[in-house]
């Protein structure tokens, strides 16, 4: 489904703001990556950092930092956690956060405290469908994929 | 109907060393952020230095030796772009803003917007700035500002370096790039691509008129009205451990890559027109082309044509460099005599081909 072009996931979690998507994995960390209204504002994503395995990033800290044109900005973190693991296809290739943005994620996290309690600060199906619809109306935002 | 003219912090912070520059980038964006900040419009000088984008290694993007040995600092700044050289000859200029106050969240508009609202303020200095898609503001042709900007949720920043006066041969033997074998012709073919104030001007203009031409243009562009002022106790408390964390080795060393992935490589051809020649800094890891830059005695007209090139070309995938080339001289027309696109993609190709130029 989407919104203004914008794919929408209704399985995911998002921030309030939806920049970022959180997946549950089954060993109970999340994976975390930017949302498509997040590509598209960026635009063509030239780097990707993410900070070391084993790194705490508490909430504020990104957990990654993106480059786009000449913008510089953080992935944003909404909570506490540690960083188990990079997605180095994305690291090797930027652009691919632009092409596929749900399969693109940036890295594996696992949340300080319970999974249950990091989700909770994040919201996901209707709600979540309602709010995403939202801001790219509000914001005006036309979603465009990249192209490889 | 009278309108509320809203009025934006000036802020004017001197000379200072790049740590504390950058130091105070990441003060003022961050408390704009929190909301503990208007938004500010701030100049700024530095003391000699070599500052990278916020995604740059040093080993790739600087001559270190000559660094140390002149006394020229190295930092990272907070925005993105490429490497760049600083002394107390150019003017630093900085917006902080939220992005409510701008009505888009494209930032390609944003940069837009902002620069030629700076363009026009350096244009009533007596010259013709315009904006230069994707980042720089030019005057004939050559650039005068080049300019990067920094996001944190819903604030960012967007930085710009005027040339007021500018020691190109500096520049060249402080950033790593294929001019720095440093020959007459080299210097010569970076002067065309860069320009300053002094040179324009036939004299310097004063700190203080560059700045009233700036602000004047920003508040006309937003409607605003600026007000000069001071730090708050919110980002003086701010600075001190930004400035920790940024005057340090972790920081400036944050992304080490090797050299070698990414080289210098150069070819040359000899066509009807005269002879072309092109300097690729290639990313070997993303088969990027991160700049190219073309020199020779190759005719085009109009003669800007290649600098436009060398814009439309940067940061492109090697795979799409003949669609770049081929969509890039199908938007305009340009007169190069037997020269054709597909000559100057051969070029490159054979360049990229080559082994990489000695450092």
């Amino acid at each position: 489904m989407e919104c203004n072009g914008c794919e929408f996931r209704p399985e995911l979690y998002y921030d309030d703001q939806y920049q970022i998507w959180a997946r549950r994995e089954e060993d109970g960390s999340l994976t975390v990556g930017m949302t498509d209204i997040s590509q598209t504002v960026a635009g063509k994503i030239l780097h990707v950092r993410v900070r070391r395995p084993g790194t705490l990033r508490p909430v504020g800290k990104p957990v990654a930092t993106i480059e786009s044109g000449k913008w510089a900005g953080p992935v944003p973190n909404v909570f506490d956690c540690v960083i188990e693991e990079a997605n180095h296809d994305v690291l090797d290739d930027p652009n691919l956060l632009n092409i596929e943005p749900y399969e693109a994620w940036i890295a594996r996290v696992r949340p300080s405290g319970s999974v249950e309690d990091a989700l909770n600060g994040m919201v996901t199906g209707d709600a979540a469908q309602a709010g995403y619809c939202e801001r790219t109306r509000r914001e005006d935002i036309h979603c465009e994929r990249g192209a490889r | 109907m009278n309108e509320t003219v809203n009025t934006w912090r000036l802020l004017d912070t001197g000379i200072r060393r790049a740590a504390e520059n950058i130091a105070l980038n990441r003060v003022l964006l961050e408390a704009r952020q929190q909301d503990e900040s208007p938004n500010t419009l701030r100049f700024l000088g530095f003391e000699p230095c070599a500052l990278l984008g916020f995604h740059q290694s040093a080993d790739q993007e600087l001559n270190l030796d000559y660094c140390k040995a002149h006394n020229i600092t190295v930092q990272r700044r907070i925005t993105g772009g490429g490497a760049i050289y600083f002394d107390t000859a150019q003017l630093g200029w900085e917006l902080y803003l939220h992005k409510r106050d701008l009505g888009t969240a494209d930032m390609s508009a944003i940069s837009r917007r902002i620069c030629e609202a700076v363009a026009r303020g350096i244009s009533t200095l007596g010259i013709t700035a315009v904006f230069r898609p994707r980042n720089d503001i030019e005057v004939d042709g050559r650039k005068i500002s080049g300019t990067g900007g920094a996001f944190d949720g819903d604030a960012l920043m967007y930085q710009g370096t005027l040339l007021i006066e500018f020691d190109v041969e500096k520049m060249l033997r402080v950033l790593n790039i294929p001019a720095e074998k440093l020959s007459g012709k080299a210097i010569a073919s970076a002067r065309e691509r860069v320009t300053n104030l002094a040179d324009l001007l036939g004299c310097v203009p004063s700190r203080e008129k560059v700045i009233a031409a700036i602000s004047s243009a920003l508040a006309d562009e937003f409607k605003v009205q600026f007000e000069s002022g001071d730090l708050n106790a919110v980002e003086d408390r701010l600075y001190t451990a930004a400035l920790a964390e940024i005057d340090h080795p972790d920081w400036v060393n944050m992304i080490a890559l090797p050299a070698h992935d990414r080289p210098v490589r150069t070819a040359a051809r000899k066509f009807g027109g005269g002879m072309l020649r092109v300097n690729i800094a290639y990313d070997r890891v993303q088969r990027r082309l991160k700049q190219v830059w073309f020199s020779g005695d190759v005719f085009v007209s109009p003669r800007r044509t290649l600098v436009d090139l060398e814009a439309a070309l940067r940061d492109s995938l090697e795979d799409k460099l003949a669609s770049v080339v081929t969509d890039f001289f199908q938007q305009r027309s340009v007169d190069m005599l037997t020269l054709t696109p597909d000559d100057i993609v051969s070029v490159i190709k054979e360049a990229l081909g080559n082994a990489e130029v000695a450092a």
